[in-house]
Order: C-alpha cells, then sequence, then structure tokens
C-alpha cells in the first residue's frame, strides 16, 4: 500500500468497497465476504438510501482522534460551525489528557471562521493568521489544520501556504484533508488522520549515535526493540482499557506504547522502534500499519478486537505467536480464564436468557456480543455503522448468529427505531448520539463504549457484566420516557419493513 | 471582513436554525449538505447547552440529504427532492423546513424551487438558507424567524390588543432560554398582556402561527431578534421595543415600566405589580443577609458572555449584589453600531462601578484583558490583588479559573458542565436562582 504521494486517503468506497447500507442476516454478511463483495465488483458498494438521516462526517470523527493529541492545536478551516462538536468533550478531553501528563491542557482550537467575503476571496489569509497566532500564543509542539469541504471547493492551496509558514512557526505544522463532502463512509477519517500522521509525525527519533557502536550497546539496543510492541488504540477506548491491555502484554514480557490517541508527537517517533504493531479494531488501522510495514519493515497483527474471553484469548495469542511466546501466552489466557469465569457466574443468573440488539461499529458490537453470549444471552440483531473485510474475524467466536439479523447503517435512528419495535430486546448496547430515540423505546440501554469505563480485555468482560446487571436492574427512566413523549416516526413506518429504504445503487 | 475565532462560542448559521428549530415542537428540519453537518451540530448543541438532547426529531434523528462528492459535480437537486418526499412519508411533524449548508449554496442547487414542488402537501414545506459562512448561531435563528414571519405566519389586520410577542431569546444558544421565556411571560402576563414568547413551556406551532396578531414585539435583547422585529414591523406592521435583557428586580422593573410606557398600560397597575415582585424578591434575599455579611460574600467580578447575558449580569451583580464587576468580555461578533449599543448598558450603574468592556470572540483574549484589568504584583510585600473574585461564564473560562484560583460559575454557551432544565436566570425569579448559584458556589466547601 502506498497512498502517501497523495494529497489526502483515498475514500474507503474506493479503497475497501465499504458498504453503509444493507438489511439482512449474519449468515449474509460472511457470504458477501467470501463472494468477494470486496474485491473488484463492490457489488454492495454503492448502497444508499431514499431517505436519510444525518450521521459523522469524516472531518468530525477525525476530530475524535486529533482532539486527543497532547502539545498540539488544531485548527478548523472552515465556517464557524466546522468542527465545533469539540464543545462537547471539551471536559472530558482535559480530564483524559491529565491521566496521561498531569500538567496536559484541554483541546485548543481556532475556527478560521470563513464568511461569505471568504467564499469569494479564499480564506488563505484567515488560514496564515490564525496559524501564526496559534504558535504565538500556545507554543504547542503541532499545529494541525484540519480541512473542512468550504476551503476544498474554493480551492484554498492550504498545503503550499503551510509549506511556506512551516519556516515561521516553532511549531510543526501538519494537515488534515477531512472534508465532508469527500466521502460517505465516516470511518475514512481514520486514513485521512493516519495519512497525516504517516507524512508529518513518523520519523526515526534523535538518538545519539555512536561513532563506532560497541557491541553491547547494539545488542542491548535490539534486544529492547525486540520486546517493544505499539498498540493502536481507538478514541472509543479508556484508560483502563489501555492499562488492561497493558497488564496482560506486560505479562509476557512485552513493553506497550498506546498510539495514536492521547499520544504526544514524540511518541509517534519511538513507535519507530518496535518489533510489532496490533490493532485493537481490524477497520480501524489497515491503513497505517500497511504504509509502516512498506516503509519501514515493521509487520503487524490485525485480527479480532479483545473484547471478550474467547476474543480476548486470541488477540493474546496471535501476538505471542509472533514473539514465541505461546507457551507463556497459554498459562496466562488459563490462568485469567479461570479467575474470570468464576466470578461471572452470579451475573449469567441474572442475565441468562436475557436478549441485546448491539448497534455501532461493525468490530466492536460483534465483539461485545460474545461477552453476552458467554453470560448465557441471547442475540437479538446487529446494527453495524458499516461493514467490510474486517469483520470477518471476530466472527469466529460467536455460536450460532447465523440467522440473527444484520443491519447495516451510520447511525439513522429510523430504521434502528423499527428494529427495536419489531425485535423487542430486553437490553440495548448501542453507540452513542440518537438515544433520544432509542431510549423512548423503554428499554434500558448500556453504552457500546465510554472513555471511562473499561470494557476490553479480561477485567473488561466483568466489567460489562457488572454493569449489564445493574442496568436492567432499574429501567424506570427510559420506560416512563416512552409511556409520556413521542417518537417522531409515523406510525405506518413501523409497518413497513426496516430497509425499505435502502437503495442498492446510488442514484 | 471577520477574523480567525479561538475557540468559538457558537456554532454557525445552520447551527442556529437546527437549535431554534429544536425549540418548535413538531417541527421537522430537513438538513440538505453533507452527511456531518447536522450531526457535528447536535453535537454542539447538546452538550454546550447543558444537555438539550435532540428532542422530539433533533438529534442524530435530523433528516438529512447527506450529499457526498457526485452531487457536488451533478447538483443534489434531485436528491432534495427524494429526501423531501421521503421525508414526508416517515417523519411525523406539522411543519418541514430545509435547511441549507455551504456545500449546496455554493454549488447553485435551486433549493426554493425543489421546495415550491411541495406547496399542495398537507404540512406546509419551508426552505431557509443557512449556509455556515452567513453568520453563526445567532444568525441562524434571525433566519428561521426571518422565514417564518414572511412565508408561514398569516398576515392579520385586525391585531388582538393585549397581545405581545417576545423575541431575543435564542433557544440553545441561551442555555436558559426556556426557563428565561417562562419567567418574562410570567412578568408581561402580571401586566395582563397576553403573551406568546414562539418558544418554549406552553408553547407550540400554532403559537408562531398567531404571531401576526401582536399589538407589539418585546425583543428582550440589543442585538438578537432585532433584524427579526423588524422583519415583522415590515410584513405584519407590528412595532417593537428593544428592552434589553433583564435581570435582577430593578433591570426587571425598569423592562416592565417600558413595556407599560410603550402599550400605554395603567402605570399605577405596573408599580403595584413590581411593588408585589419586590417584595417576594427581598422575602427571599433577605435569608442572604446574615451569612452575605457573616462571612464577607462580596465578590470581584469577571464576567464572559453574550450581548444578553454579560451586561445584564455584570449590572446584576454591581447594583443588586453589591459585588464588583471589574472586566467584562463580550463574546459576540458585532458590527460597530451593535457595539456601542451594547456598551451603553454597561454605563451608569447605580453603584458607580465601571467595568471594564472588551469586545472580543477570542478565548484566550481573556486572560490577557484579566492581566491588563489589573496592576500587576512586582512582588510586592503589600499587594492589592483582585481577590476573592468570581469568574460568571462559559466552560472555556474554567482553566483561567483554575489558574487564577477563582470559582467559576457558568452561564453562557457553552455550559458542558452543568444539566440545565426549567432553570431561569432572567427577570426577577431569575435573579434568585442567579443569587442561589452564585452563592452555593462560594459556600460549597462549608
Amino acid at each position: 500500500m502506498d497512498y502517501l504521494n497523495a494529497k489526502s486517503a483515498p475514500a474507503r468506497e474506493d479503497r475497501l468497497k465499504t458498504n453503509i447500507a444493507f438489511g439482512g442476516t449474519c449468515a449474509q454478511i460472511k457470504g458477501c465476504i467470501s463472494a468477494g463483495c470486496f474485491g473488484k465488483n463492490g457489488c454492495l458498494n454503492l448502497a444508499g438510501r431514499r431517505f436519510s438521516q444525518t450521521y459523522g462526517c469524516q472531518f468530525s470523527l477525525s476530530l475524535s482522534t486529533l482532539n486527543t493529541l497532547r502539545k498540539t492545536v488544531i485548527i478548523m478551516h472552515g465556517p464557524v460551525g466546522c468542527g465545533i462538536c469539540s464543545i462537547a468533550t471539551v471536559g472530558v478531553n482535559q480530564n483524559f489528557k491529565r491521566l496521561r501528563d498531569p500538567n496536559a491542557e484541554g483541546i485548543i482550537w481556532l475556527s478560521t471562521n470563513l464568511d461569505e467575503a471568504d467564499v469569494i476571496n479564499g480564506g488563505e489569509k484567515k488560514l496564515r493568521e490564525a496559524v501564526l497566532y496559534a504558535d504565538r500564543e500556545f507554543r504547542p509542539e503541532t499545529i494541525i489544520v484540519a480541512n473542512g469541504c468550504v476551503p476544498a471547493l474554493i480551492g484554498d492551496d492550504t498545503d503550499s501556504i503551510l509549506a511556506d509558514l512551516d519556516t515561521k512557526t516553532a511549531a510543526d505544522l501538519a494537515e488534515v484533508h477531512c472534508e465532508g463532502f469527500k466521502t460517505k463512509v465516516m470511518a475514512t477519517a481514520y486514513d485521512a488522520v493516519y495519512h497525516t500522521i504517516l507524512k508529518k509525525y513518523l520519523k526515526k527519533p534523535d538518538r545519539r549515535e555512536y561513532l563506532v557502536e560497541p557491541d553491547l550497546e547494539k545488542l542491548k539496543e535490539q534486544y529492547r526493540i525486540s520486546r517493544n510492541v505499539n498498540v493502536l488504540t481507538v478514541s472509543s477506548m479508556s484508560r483502563q482499557d489501555e492499562l488492561e491491555l497493558q497488564r496482560l502484554l506486560n505479562a509476557l514480557g512485552l513493553n506497550v506504547t498506546f498510539l495514536p490517541c492521547f499520544a504526544e508527537p514524540e511518541d509517534f517517533r519511538y513507535s519507530l522502534e518496535s518489533s510489532l504493531n496490533v490493532c485493537i479494531c481490524g477497520t480501524h488501522d489497515d491503513y497505517f500499519v500497511e504504509h509502516v510495514k512498506a516503509k519501514y519493515g515493521i509487520p503487524f497483527m490485525i485480527d479480532t478486537m479483545p473484547i471478550g474471553r474467547k476474543n480476548t484469548d486470541r488477540w493474546i495469542m496471535k501476538i505471542a505467536e509472533h514473539f514465541g511466546l505461546e507457551k507463556e501466552a497459554k498459562n496466562l489466557i488459563a490462568f485469567e480464564n479461570r479467575l474470570l469465569n468464576e466470578s461471572l457466574e452470579p451475573f449469567r443468573k441474572a442475565l441468562a436468557g436475557k436478549s441485546a440488539f448491539l448497534a455501532g461499529g461493525e468490530v466492536r458490537i460483534i465483539a461485545t456480543a460474545e461477552i453476552l453470549q458467554d453470560l448465557g444471552m441471547r442475540i437479538a440483531g446487529f446494527k453495524a455503522h458499516h461493514f467490510d473485510q474486517f469483520i470477518e474475524p471476530v466472527f469466529s467466536a460467536l455460536e450460532n448468529v447465523d440467522d440473527v439479523l444484520m443491519g447495516v447503517a451510520t447511525n439513522q435512528p429510523f430504521e434502528q427505531s423499527n428494529l427495536l419495535n419489531r425485535l423487542k430486546p430486553d437490553v440495548f448496547i448501542t453507540h452513542t448520539g440518537g438515544n433520544n430515540i432509542a431510549a423512548k423505546h423503554g428499554i434500558p440501554i448500556l453504552p457500546l463504549f465510554g472513555p471511562s469505563f473499561n470494557y476490553l480485555g479480561y477485567s473488561g468482560v466483568f466489567e460489562v457484566a457488572r454493569r449489564l446487571n445493574r442496568i436492567i436492574k432499574n429501567s424506570q427512566f427510559n420506560r416512563k420516557l416512552s409511556e409520556n413523549t413521542s417518537l417522531p416516526f409515523k406510525k405506518s413506518w413501523y409497518e413497513k419493513d426496516p430497509f425499505a429504504y435502502v437503495r442498492m445503487h446510488e442514484i | 471582513m471577520s477574523n480567525f475565532i479561538d475557540r468559538p462560542r457558537y456554532a454557525c448559521a445552520l447551527g442556529g436554525a437546527i437549535g431554534t428549530l429544536r425549540a418548535i415542537p413538531r417541527a421537522i428540519p430537513i438538513i440538505h449538505s453533507s452527511a456531518g453537518c447536522g450531526h457535528n451540530l447536535q453535537n454542539a448543541i447538546n452538550a454546550g447547552s447543558g444537555y438539550l438532547g435532540g428532542g422530539y426529531c433533533g438529534g442524530l434523528s435530523l433528516p438529512s440529504t447527506n450529499i457526498s462528492e457526485r452531487d457536488v459535480v451533478f447538483g443534489g437537486e434531485k436528491r432534495l427532492r427524494e429526501q423531501i418526499e421521503s421525508t414526508l412519508e416517515i417523519m411525523d411533524g406539522d411543519l418541514y423546513i430545509v435547511l441549507t449548508g455551504c456545500m449546496v449554496e455554493m454549488i447553485g442547487d435551486d433549493i426554493d424551487a425543489v421546495v415550491s414542488e411541495f406547496a399542495g402537501c398537507d404540512k406546509p414545506v419551508l426552505a431557509v438558507h443557512t449556509p455556515s459562512f452567513r453568520g453563526n448561531s445567532y444568525v441562524g435563528y434571525e433566519l428561521v424567524l426571518n422565514a417564518l414571519i414572511s412565508k408561514f405566519i398569516p398576515r392579520v389586520h385586525e391585531k388582538t390588543p393585549g397581545t405581545v410577542n417576545v423575541l431575543g431569546i435564542v433557544p440553545a444558544q441561551d442555555v436558559f432560554w426556556q426557563g428565561n421565556l417562562r419567567e418574562i411571560k410570567r412578568l408581561l402576563q402580571r401586566l395582563g398582556l397576553n403573551v406568546n414568547t414562539l418558544f418554549g413551556e406552553g408553547e407550540t406551532l400554532e403559537s408562531i402561527a398567531k404571531a401576526g396578531e401582536a399589538v407589539l414585539n418585546i425583543v428582550v435583547s440589543d442585538v438578537y431578534g432585532i433584524r427579526a422585529a423588524r422583519k415583522f414591523e415590515e410584513i405584519h406592521g407590528i412595532p417593537f421595543i428593544a428592552a434589553g435583557f433583564p435581570i435582577g428586580i430593578d433591570a426587571s422593573a425598569e423592562f416592565l415600566r417600558a413595556v407599560t410606557q410603550t402599550l400605554g398600560l395603567d402605570s399605577a397597575m405596573t408599580e403595584e405589580v413590581i411593588r408585589q415582585e419586590k417584595a417576594i424578591y427581598y422575602g427571599y434575599m433577605e435569608r442572604l443577609a446574615d451569612i452575605y455579611n457573616d462571612i464577607d460574600l462580596q465578590r470581584y467580578a469577571i464576567v464572559v458572555g453574550d450581548s444578553n447575558y454579560a451586561p445584564a449580569v455584570s449590572r446584576f451583580l454591581s447594583d443588586q449584589l453589591g459585588w464588583l464587576p471589574q472586566l467584562a468580555v463580550v463574546t459576540d461578533i458585532l458590527d460597530e453600531t451593535e457595539k456601542s449599543t451594547v456598551a451603553a448598558r454597561f454605563h451608569g450603574f447605580e453603584s458607580g462601578i465601571e467595568p471594564q468592556v472588551r469586545f472580543d470572540t477570542d478565548t484566550s483574549s481573556v486572560k490577557r484583558y484579566l492581566a491588563e484589568s489589573w496592576p500587576r504584583n512586582h512582588n510586592e510585600r503589600y499587594f492589592d490583588s483582585m481577590q476573592p473574585a468570581v469568574i460568571v461564564g462559559s466552560v472555556f473560562e474554567r482553566d483561567i479559573a483554575s489558574e487564577f484560583n477563582v470559582p467559576l460559575l457558568t452561564v453562557s454557551y457553552p455550559v458542558t458542565n452543568r444539566a440545565v432544565l426549567n432553570r431561569a436566570y432572567a427577570g426577577v425569579s431569575g435573579a434568585l436562582s442567579l443569587t442561589e448559584d452564585l452563592i452555593s458556589v462560594l459556600v460549597a466547601g462549608r
């Protein structure tokens, strides 16, 4: 893979033939994978909807990673609304950064506030002023310009402005081309951000060079690198999740660096002194790890997500295999499973037989379903933001899901509402956003992720079980809402097929 | 010519329009723009406005055409037509409003032509041009009102005596909009008026449809809603007064007197209402006579907020609470005329205090003005510092509050550190809540 000579990462509908509109079963989805739908044909690739609701663009999803980078100022290059969603994380972002560095600042961003005059004359002057102000006022290590739709359409030559300004600023300048209209697949954002990281952040660290390198030092260095792994984080993870994965890999004698979320610019350099890049979520990182492998020769592991016992076992085992640590891993897995299994017994008693519907990122929902099956719960259905080839290894931990319903929709609460009405699950496990609709179905809701809760690794299984057990104990809040407020969809909608508005080929 | 903004305290015109429609029961927005606009703006509206939430049809339920590159090349009109049709099929509303984003305006989609095809539908379908580059949330509020005034509200020649509309409180952007509208309504009702606040408790789409019956538009702002009021005057022949945003018993009394005078109401009755309100107000305020004086609860204050809150809070702190507002930063994008109108509100405080007033949209500027507003301590042995102080601002002031080690009460957008339901800060009962919250911050550790 080499897209780094291009200005920006390609859209995922082109690169991965990602699908965002589908209704069927898990068996059908698996069939798509084996039939090569993500190959040249991309038969589901252009599917869309006659009716659609808003969902994140690659600009806002890019921010979910960019905002976590420490010692960084973001410039939203666009009208004043672009990137204003950062307001929602202004407090928690600082708290989470401070879990990594007690002196870290919160999110600092500037909007170039393009107005009608700029649409005609170009926004380059404002961008220049904003960059220079950010450099002088905040003294960050990096300034990242996130490019919105408007400058792309008016043809601002942001690359040359930044190239010119780079000599005038103390900060390193970088740019992310994350124009919302360029892709229908929100997850293209991951590639857009990694594209910038690959081009601007990744360079060999400055280390003292020996004139004549003593053998012992060289061996020490090689040994150190041979025990280092990078674990590629997703912004929906918590610090507790990181600590759990770190604990497990440390137990195998490996050192862990977490990237890219909540990293500081320097961390990316040291990440090149590593033996393996490990993905937590396959659909998050392939663009990065493939490029790093091609350019720096560091191998990678993309497999399942370490949520649930079997998935975590498998994730650890795959890493251990790379280092020849299978025996140690087997011992660790056996030990962890024994402890965890016992701890789940009381929750199994309370939760067995209950049904759950899961909605959110494809890898995450399928992985999380394993916890539910472990607890004896039934999977009523899935709704994935998108689907692509990375879903495949995650299915292997699940039993008897071939007939389970699988919808593909980025958000689209109208389809979700129809599905919830049909399937009537006992609990709904879902991505944030759109819960004003889900709540009115009166069912208890467990967030699919939460940056202050533990979901990953063995401890995550216990935490999810514990919270599910708590949440189903009292769903009065949502039940009362459902009795006293109304849903915005017409009654006739609930009589229609939930996928009635999916169109297999976009106009 | 506008400037870049360090951490803006408002979204764009589209954001303001979404926030305003969020306040109209059963109004269904149809966003004609890229997929991300609605999602991004909803995140800002929900969290920044004290967890306002998506409500009936907001949040990720917002219908949106989600146009992409292909539409940008070939035009998005076909997609818009399809989306309006399907929205009418699925979404259960009484008014459908197409809002536009930047892209479709730049490629020149003829939105009005597409929307006019739906003129014969059971429920009205309107279009409002709200591209981000036209302005911020406050502009979005004006644009939606403008569309309602010119395309939705029927013209009524026979006005209903004693009926007034209230404008100037921008839903979502004023985090306490609903409580504030309720309090303004309560005060005006005490004068025997029939009050239509268009949005908020008890108001429906029907209220908006009846707005043409009013004899007066009362704009509780020097800046917001003024354009709407002019439009009302032009189209519906309703005059207006810009009465300012009242916080506290004195400001509320002035407000009631101004309305009384404009409408030619019985001023004796108004004075009686004011007397009663005062009795209630001081009945509560008297409680604090002990603690205020027992432990010296006077504070210096730094006020950061929009054109409504910054002057109203400063005056309240100065003239009712007996505090010392030293610095006020107004964070809106204003023209020179608007600036001088707002600046005038900071003059003539009864206490004689004259806060330093700055107009600046940049969050980082607040710290600079704070440093300028008081002499520096050059390591003097005896230094008269600006302490103890309180910052009344937005959540963006949290860093500066912790740096200067002063408490913060968040009242202006964005407010992400509080959940806001029916609380008001305007008027008489609003001033009591504001006092409660300010003093609570000071006694929280006791």
